[in-house]
């Protein structure tokens, strides 16, 4: 027994700060989440400090339950999440074989791949939202009105004028309508992300057993076959990893979604937390409860679905 | 059928020669083995007939019909690595069903190839078990039964006991040779153990740096060894070769005798040495002799076991029928 003490209390410290670290938030959320407690208010200024005669039991969560925002706030933030996870594993798998090949200035492109994660949230959402998704001055404006403008001059045009008069204007999309925000969401964090998941798959591609692939290919194996047998289970660990940070990342978005619309018809939970948090601390507190029991779920449903599907 | 013609193949890694224009038939059922010093190209070689490693000039023809160009998986080869190169994802049953999977067979087919297989090499028992849950053994075994289900016209094998230990690598090799009597199919074994090659094969190819030294089957290599290198490559403990004055008196500018064709007495003999090392193995004695004048150290083999003591008197007696001449190039004097 004696030989295990020491290992034991050696590690008390490390334990005992990470309980600290995750319990008093965690113990303060729940705590806030059973009373009543509001930042200010006139009428009952005793809700203003918290305190347990304030006790409100399960009617934080109650009134939570039935805001109008809460279900849409969930549904956007699996969506966004689940979206955002998709096209980064796509794109991440796609990019990292591709650039796993040698070819000449392979430094630079992968430098530049990188890139795009060290551009900070807040800034990554101005600038797409400003400078690339603008109907009228981002790029996507100029886009629709050049094509426009080719449009009307054939239109203009004796003989093929008749038929492009058939095609309609092309519409520029507004990104921060209530109906497109979220999706603008998803580009500019798949944008952002999609280096992430390049990275840590180049890195286990270039951990590949090439004999393998050899043995492959004197089977008989073509490259999709040697990709689907061969490289896409060797990249199911890596994968968990991605869709895991990821996930836990993504539960809680916040910058992007302040940016693009505001919440207009785009909030997900902590956008709902931080919109409660403007008074109504006891409400927000439950809604960060809910938060907390989403991101298990998501977490545990993510990893037994990568687990199975890729492990075969 | 499985007959393999090398004609005037060769390969360069850049500016590099590893193989020098290089002509070698292999003869449909016959067990080749390509021994050298590590790092002379038998790998290359092996890798090229396999169509992993692209010709730099050269041709190569399997039963007759020009394979340079085809690619590996048509050119109805199979491979066994020293790594094994399993899939580390799939069951021993997926692994070894994998190439006849490639083939678009039918599974009730494949399953029965897979089982036949898994049955001859005793595998049935793992069947359902991923790679990394098997011993090196057994994992060769599961190599060797996804090479065998391609029903393949040749069998590559690249040093595949390299990573076992001794005594299961006694074991594997006369499984292999089984193997090969009950198949009759050409097999081209890659090794450095010249035990390997001396006990496996009806044709062993000396290379050393990408050039054939010489081919034949074991006991010519063993009793008229073309060159010095073979001479001094092949037979365990090594011959003794050495020039000089001993060398003239048989006419030749070097001599070679080997440990097993050396008598010894404690009182007379032609040549004087003293007692170096001696390993006594049981059923045979080598003994290390300094100070014979001929080399830094003949080594001698006797059978049975002797006694004597690091420093004693030694004397040796050459079998007279046994020397192998060689001249000022290297090359047999018959
Ligand atoms: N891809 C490569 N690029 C450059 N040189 C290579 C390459 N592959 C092999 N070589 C060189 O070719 C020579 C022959 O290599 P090879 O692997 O055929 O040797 P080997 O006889 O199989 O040796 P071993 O017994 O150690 O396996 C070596 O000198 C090696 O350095
Ligand atoms: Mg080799």
């Amino acid at each position: 027994m004696s030989d295990r003490k020491l290992p034991r209390l050696l590690q008390t410290p490390a334990v005992l700060l990470l309980l600290v670290w995750m319990l008093i938030p965690l113990g303060m959320t729940l705590y806030f989440s059973f009373i009543r407690y509001v930042l200010n208010s006139l009428r009952r200024p005793e809700w203003t400090s918290p305190s347990l005669s304030n006790w409100r039991g399960f009617g934080n969560y109650e009134f939570v339950l039935k805001s109008k925002d809460f279900v849409l706030a969930i549904q956007n933030s699996l969506f966004i999440v689940c979206s955002i996870l998709f096209l980064t594993v796509i794109l991440g798998i796609l990019i990292a074989v591709l650039i796993n090949k040698t070819f000449p200035g392979q430094g630079i492109v992968r430098v530049l791949l990188i890139s795009p994660f060290f551009v900070m949230p807040a800034v990554n959402a101005v600038l797409w939202i400003n400078m690339i998704l603008d109907p009228v001055l981002g790029l996507q404006g100029i886009a629709v009105a050049g094509i426009n403008d080719i449009l009307d001059g054939l239109r203009q045009m004796p003989l093929l004028g008749g038929f492009s008069s058939l095609w309609p204007e092309f519409e520029p999309i507004s990104f921060r309508a209530t109906q497109t925000s979220a999706i603008a969401v998803i580009m500019m964090v798949t944008w952002q992300w999609t280096p992430f998941a390049v990275l840590i798959f180049m890195t286990s591609l270039q951990s590949e057993d090439q004999q393998q692939k050899e043995a492959a290919i004197l089977d008989g194996a073509g490259t999709w076959s040697q990709f689907r047998f061969l490289t896409l289970p060797h990249l199911g660990r890596p994968i968990a990893i991605v869709v895991m940070i990821q996930a836990i990342f993504h539960l809680s978005l916040y910058a992007e979604i302040e940016i693009v619309s505001r919440g207009n018809g785009n909030k997900n939970l902590p956008y709902l937390i931080g919109e409660f948090a403007n008074n109504n601390i006891g409400a927000a507190s439950a809604t960060g409860i809910f938060a907390v029991i989403l991101a298990n779920i998501v977490a545990i449903f993510l990893l037994r679905m990568v687990g199975k599907t890729l492990m075969e | 059928m499985g007959q393999i013609v090398l004609d005037k193949v060769s390969k360069s890694f850049g500016d590099v020669e590893v193989i020098p224009p290089l002509d070698l038939t292999i003869e449909d059922g016959e067990f080749t083995v390509f021994v050298g010093p590590s790092g002379c190209g038998k790998s290359t070689l092996l890798r090229m007939i396999a169509g992993l490693e692209d010709l730099t000039s050269g041709a190569i023809a399997i039963d007759g019909e020009d394979v340079t160009e085809v690619p590996p998986s048509k050119r109805g080869l199979a491979m066994v690595f020293q790594s094994y190169a399993l899939y580390p994802h799939m069951t021993v049953r997926k692994n070894i069903g994998f190439p006849l999977r490639m083939e678009k067979m039918d599974q009730a087919e494949i399953d029965k190839r897979v089982e036949t297989a898994a049955t001859s090499l005793n595998l049935m028992d793992y069947l359902d078990r991923k790679p990394g849950q098997l011993s090196g053994g057994q994992r060769q075994r599961v190599a060797i039964g996804r090479a065998i289900v391609r029903d393949p016209s040749a069998f590559l094998f690249d040093e595949p006991l390299s990573n076992l230990d001794a005594a299961l690598r006694v074991g594997m090799r006369l499984e292999i040779s089984e193997m090969h009597e009950r198949m009759q199919t050409t097999m081209i074994y890659v090794t450095h153990d010249q035990v390997e090659a001396m006990t496996m094969a009806n044709k062993i190819v000396v290379l050393q740096a990408g050039v054939i030294e010489q081919v034949g089957s074991p006991l010519d290599l063993y009793h008229k060894p073309q060159n010095v290198f073979v001479a001094g490559f092949i037979g365990s403990p090594k011959m003794n070769i050495f020039t000089g004055p001993e060398a003239e008196k048989q006419g030749a500018h070097t001599i070679g005798i080997r440990p097993e064709h050396t008598d010894v007495s404690m009182t007379e003999g032609t040549w004087k040495g003293t007692v170096g090392v001696a390993e006594h193995l049981g059923s045979d004695t080598f003994i290390h002799v300094h100070n014979t004048g001929l080399a830094d150290m003949v080594t001698v083999r006797i059978s049975g076991d002797i006694s004597v003591k690091h420093g004693d008197d030694i004397y040796l007696t050459p079998q007279p029928d046994q020397i192998h001449r060689f001249d000022a190039q290297g090359l047999r004097i018959e």
